[in-house]
């Protein structure tokens, strides 16, 4: 299977994100629901996906940084739980994710408790960003070729392929994966492996050795060979 | 150089260097200036010492100019230092004549070079003015600001905003210290190189050997300060956290430094440090020339616990190059320290003297808790703060100013 000449090679892509300040700086609830209308989509992007890109360590208790300046300055932890919980991997779009938010936060503002005028001890930046993509020419074949890639690709180009891979696609599957479907039967366990990762409670470094470590057990059990 | 980029690969992994190359290669041909205002001292002559020799190994065709003052204008930078970090006061009338004499003197100098430049990285604001000063200039210009300016004195920052709104675009460390201007405002942390000597894996017995050399004996735990002698690094903060830590656990205390060029008001500080630490034969005092970066690898090296305890901090280098050195940090709660130290990841950030007291003693006392949040330190450093992955966003940089406008998620 691995000789078979009409295999579509994977070829590595790699990206640069560059961020941005918006100006926008919010520091109580009814602040940041009335700033997030105004917030460039690439905004969401950043504070949802594009963090995995910026020092993170994988001990982070929330899944964006909303959920985590809710908690950590304003203290509203039900409220961090609230936004934690929206898998914005299962929307559409990034408006959609914005919607949710949106939504979530009106709810809260509603029951009107303290903590939705509370002033958070420090505020919350809006920060937009540009990524910028780019290929590496790099392209392999063949399992054994990928399984090595991917062990030694960039991060950046983890990111680009393993998470946002996950976005940019309608069924929600990252780039290696829709890859390894043409490989049939003899790569399903190893896809459902890959897929099952929870990329969100793991710093990207973390993830990285994951997914090596995915590959090198299918690689060991001879699927690099049988596949 | 194709050493020099082994090298580097060594560290981050060829792919890295590969992906590197391949946004360099981009910018091939385009001429890159980077001015600030002293080759030697201070963070900002550190991360260019790495970054012009990195860029050229990859092709690109950089160099680097330091601008002229006299002592006058240093003063003024240096009011102007300390006042875009929030102390009161304003610039004198004599210092904003200094200040736009300097400017027009290295315009006349570097004009040549900095107008045919495709790109010039202007260091924060010593040399700001010259944007202003030459108006034959083709390329794109970007002001780097590496100081924190989250609340500057505002008639300050006014004088600063008027020479730097012209730019292109500017750089930030941390979205706190952005400030409205006309342009793209790009956030990116400074960085270390891990092969210079300030950071390269030292022989065995160096460390020891050095600190003999020193007179500082290492038959206790050094607690170490590593930083210019600044009000804004609060040494005598260190000295009263040390002092505090004394009375449970027996330890040396070490504050080494230097002045740079540009900072006319280091030897004042260096004075009170002095003064306060005389007597005491655990607080260990040390001058260190400009160049003695290996000296202080080896301080850091041979340290139990390093502080960076900052009132005010664009983004500590000494931070991360402790980390870099698997040392946990206690720093001051502020500006860039937060994004370096992860509180008990692999570090403390602290806010007072009494703060940093306790954690030296939670650190000496836990000695496997300091190891692991030493391995930790070490992997952030690698995946974060290195020279690489800074020269990489900042040629990014360039790359999008060279096609601005379209979709935030583009292909180049």
């Amino acid at each position: 299977m691995t000789e078979n000449a009409n295999l579509v090679p994977f070829r590595f892509m790699d990206c640069s994100l560059l961020t941005t300040s918006t100006g926008l700086r919010v520091q109580s609830l009814r602040e940041l629901r009335a700033a997030l209308p105004a917030a460039p989509v690439s905004s969401i992007y950043y504070h949802f996906w594009g963090r995995m890109l910026r020092p993170h360590i994988a001990e982070s208790e929330y899944n964006n940084d909303f959920a985590s300046w809710a908690d950590s300055a304003l203290g509203d932890a039900e409220l961090a739980e609230e936004l934690s919980a929206i898998n914005a991997a299962d929307c559409s779009g990034l408006e959609e994710v914005r919607a949710v938010l949106e939504d979530i936060l009106d709810a809260h503002l509603d029951r009107g408790d303290f903590l939705s005028w509370k002033k958070g001890d420090r505020e919350f930046h809006f920060i937009a960003c540009t990524k910028l993509m780019f290929d590496t020419g790099r392209e392999v074949s063949s399992l054994r070729d990928f399984i090595e890639a991917v062990r030694t690709t960039s991060l950046q180009s983890f990111f680009h392929h393993y998470i946002d891979g996950r976005r940019r696609s309608a069924e929600g599957k990252d780039d290696f994966t829709a890859w390894l479907e043409q490989f049939g039967a003899g790569t399903e366990r190893l896809r459902t492996s890959l897929q099952s990762v929870d990329t969100y409670l793991f710093s990207l470094g973390e993830l990285k050795t994951q997914v090596v470590s995915i590959l090198g057990r299918f690689s060991r059990g001879g699927g690099a060979e049988n596949a | 150089m194709p050493d020099m980029i082994a090298r580097y690969a060594e560290v981050v992994g060829p792919h890295t260097m590969d992906s590197l190359k391949i946004i360099a290669d981009m910018l091939r041909g385009k001429r890159i200036v980077h001015v600030n205002s002293t080759k030697e001292g201070g963070g900002v002559a550190e991360i260019l010492s790495s970054m012009v020799p990195l860029s050229r190994a990859l092709g690109l065709d950089v160099s680097w100019e330091v601008i002229e003052g006299n002592p006058e204008f240093f003063a003024c930078t240096k009011t102007l230092h300390n006042s875009l970090q929030g102390m009161p006061g304003g610039l004198s009338e004599g210092q904003v004549e200094a200040y736009a004499e300097t400017s027009r003197l290295n315009a006349l100098r570097l004009g040549g070079t900095l107008e045919d430049a495709d790109y010039v990285f202007i260091h924060d604001p010593q040399p700001a003015a010259l944007l202003g000063l030459l108006p034959g200039r083709r390329g794109k210009w970007i002001w780097r600001c590496h100081i924190d300016v989250s609340s500057p004195n505002r008639s300050v920052w006014r004088f600063v905003k008027k020479h730097v709104e012209g730019y292109d675009a500017s750089i930030f460390s941390l979205p706190d210290f952005a400030q409205p201007l006309p342009h793209t405002q790009c956030l990116i942390t400074p960085s270390i190189d891990p092969l210079s000597d300030k950071n390269i894996p030292l022989q065995k017995g160096e460390a020891e050997r050095v600190y003999g050399e020193l007179g500082v004996p290492l038959d206790k735990p050094v607690v170490l300060q590593v930083s210019r002698f600044d009000r804004f690094k609060d040494p005598l903060g260190v000295i009263e956290s040390f002092r505090i830590a004394r009375k449970h656990v027996d330890l040396r205390l070490v504050l080494a430094g230097g002045g740079a060029t540009d900072d006319p008001e280091s030897g004042a500080v260096l004075d009170e440090v002095q003064r306060a630490a005389a007597q005491d034969p655990d607080i260990h005092v040390l001058v260190l020339p400009p160049d003695a970066h290996r000296t202080i690898n080896a301080l850091q090296t041979g340290a139990a616990v390093v502080m960076q305890k900052s009132t005010k901090e664009g983004f500590g280098l000494t931070v991360t190059e402790a980390l870099w050195k698997k040392k946990p940090v206690i720093g001051g709660d502020v500006g860039g320290i937060r994004l370096q130290i992860i509180n008990r990841f692999n570090g403390f950030r602290v806010r007072s003297p009494e703060g940093a007291a306790m954690r030296i003693r939670y650190l000496l006392a836990h000695r496997w808790k300091r190891e692991r949040m030493g391995v930790n330190a070490r992997q952030y450093v690698l995946e974060n703060f290195l020279i690489t992955g800074q020269l990489r966003r900042y040629l990014s940089l360039l790359i999008a100013l060279d096609s601005p406008g379209g979709e935030w998620e583009r292909w180049i």
